[in-house]
């Protein structure tokens, strides 16, 4: 039971990670009509910013804060540079720019920052003794805070799509542009706004994922990530952003309870695992879990 | 007083030049059509005009030029476009989609008397104000999209076909309520039709499109006495 809840509980701390980039995937697709290949790399990207500011003693927060603005800056930019001039060719084209500046960041860490391997420090107590004990099992602080964090975020995403006047405007947007131009939106300004939040949000992520694990900071950490999360998209159908966060703590919950339980599964095996799931849900499910039937594109 | 006036107005798709110098106008309060046969360039006259394509020549709005303008400064200026085909939220309650249609106001009481204004002139979309706009059937759809435009309060309305696809009495129903609209609120409108018949009854005067040029125009009725309209779209 303790080692099953340990299991559980690490589970939900990747999943809500996962949730919170295949929330991300969703904002850009629902938006541009495209996956962000370069969203793993854009968070990592973002995470060493907070990362070398750590390592100036400033305290973490702060470093968050400012690698949420870097990050909500350098989507805004992605899009109004990159994207927009040319999407209007052709998806492909915008696909394989995107697969660029995942290919370009990559290095450019690697120039900035080294190929080792950096822990970052966490934003909460992260002791071996900052835990609490729920029935004999160890939940710590750490993934508490992660849960907490993620939940506000989501529910932050929510309220703002669904209550609010932008998000009514960015729904429009990603349902029909060119009417919601019609309708007096200022689509570009929209789209911008929805690229800077999506790679906001992966500021976030990646710097409340690194801290779980020692070591963890390095050039290969946001692939299998993006992996995952492209997952949970696709389970989730791509243009439902419920359908992500839920799909995102599933896959968490599922990959720790294997590799946990089933001893020939273990690192690498984890991810070629993620990418049959993917390919499951092209062939059986192309829509998603709760996704609209119109979405099969990519 | 000239609400609408275009002149010399060419625009495209890419290299592939449409409309080759049109020129019309739309007084204040005035309902114009603009008849021509598929491919005439009636969309791409409404589009260069919402500023959706690339264009040149002259659009003034009530005697200021609106030519450069993107499609949501010039639904600022007063012109809104319902789109061909209707251009429906479909993901969209019709309550979030009439929301959408003022998206370029800040007046919330105004905002919201106009919400219960339009639900009662289109009753249809009142008893459906929670489902979404995709599940509509066509002619509500049509309806949904002219309450859409009218929630931006423009001062000229651009309809782009609104009969296509719709039984008699339905088409019937929609020029009753642009009639009536257009009586109640003054509203100019510009619509484009290939139903001349109804849409000859409801104007003032209108073009006639060919090949991208204005090859005939007058009052709506010395063109449904011409020869060349009668025999292309009223049939007799
Ligand atoms: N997106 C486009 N790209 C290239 N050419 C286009 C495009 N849209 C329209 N055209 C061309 O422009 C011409 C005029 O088209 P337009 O849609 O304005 O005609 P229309 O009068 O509205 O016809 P309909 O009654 O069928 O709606 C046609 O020859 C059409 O092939
Ligand atoms: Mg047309």
């Amino acid at each position: 039971m303790q080692v099953f809840l340990e299991r559980l509980f690490d589970g939900i701390s990747n999943g809500a990670i996962y949730a919170a980039l295949a929330l991300a995937l969703v904002m850009v697709f629902r938006g541009t009509g495209t996956i962000n290949f370069a969203q793993g790399e854009m968070a990592l990207f973002t995470t060493y910013i907070a990362w070398g500011l750590t390592t100036k003693n400033i305290p973490v927060v702060l470093c968050l804060l400012i690698a949420t603005i870097a990050g909500f800056t350098l989507g805004a930019v992605t899009e109004r540079v990159l994207v927009r001039p040319i999407e209007k060719r052709s998806l492909l084209a915008t696909l394989i720019v995107l697969l660029g500046l995942f290919l370009a960041l990559n290095s450019l860490d690697g120039i900035l920052w080294g190929n080792q391997n950096h822990s970052m420090p966490s934003l909460f107590p992260n002791g071996v003794n900052s835990f609490i004990s729920v029935d004999g099992a160890r939940l710590y602080w750490a993934n508490l805070g992660v849960w907490l964090l993620v939940a506000l975020l989501v529910g932050a995403m929510f309220q703002l799509f669904n209550r609010t006047r932008l998000g009514l405007h960015m729904r429009a947007t990603a349902s029909n542009r060119e009417s919601a131009a019609l309708a007096g939106i200022p689509t570009g300004r929209i789209l911008l706004l929805g690229w800077g939040i999506s790679a906001a949000i992966g500021a976030v992520a990646g710097v409340l994922f690194t801290p779980l694990n020692p070591d963890a900071l390095g050039l290969g950490e946001m692939f299998p990530l993006l992996i995952y999360a492209s997952a949970a998209a696709l389970f989730g159908g791509l243009d439902s952003p419920g359908g992500a966060v839920i799909a995102g703590l599933l896959i968490g919950v599922a990959e720790s309870m294997l590799s946990g339980y089933v001893s020939a599964i273990g690192g690498q095996l984890q991810e070629a695992i993620a990418f049959v799931a993917i390919v499951m849900v092209l062939l059986i499910r192309p829509q998603g879990l709760f996704g609209s039937k119109e979405v099969e594109r990519v | 007083m000239t609400l609408l006036e275009v002149r010399d107005l060419t625009a495209g798709y890419g290299p592939a030049e449409v409309l080759h110098g049109v020129s019309l106008r739309v007084e204040e309060a005035e309902i114009v059509v603009v008849l021509g046969a598929n491919g005439a360039g009636k969309t791409t006259t409404m589009r260069a005009i919402a500023g959706l394509i690339g264009r040149k020549g002259t659009v003034n709005l009530d005697g200021a030029s609106i030519i450069g303008l993107s499609p949501d400064k010039v639904v600022a200026a007063g012109v809104s476009l319902v789109p061909q085909g209707r251009g429906t939220f479909a993901k969209l309650s019709v309550d979030d989609n009439l929301h959408v249609g003022a998206a370029k106001r800040r007046d919330r009481q105004g905002i919201k008397e106009d919400l219960a204004r339009w639900y009662e002139v289109f009753p249809v979309l009142a008893s459906r104000r929670k489902q979404m706009a995709g599940t509509l059937s066509g002619g509500e759809q049509q309806m949904l999209a002219v309450a859409r435009a009218l929630m931006s309060r423009p001062r000229l309305l651009l309809c782009d076909e609104p009969s296509l696809g719709l039984a008699p009495l339905i088409v019937r129903e929609v020029f009753n309520v642009l009639q009536r609209v257009n009586t109640e609120q003054q509203m100019a409108m510009l619509i484009v039709e290939q139903n001349a018949e109804i849409a000859l009854g409801i104007a003032s005067r209108a073009y006639l499109l060919e090949a991208g040029e204005v090859v005939s125009e007058g009052t709506a009725e010395s063109l449904r006495e011409s020869d060349a309209v009668r025999r292309a779209y009223l049939g007799y």
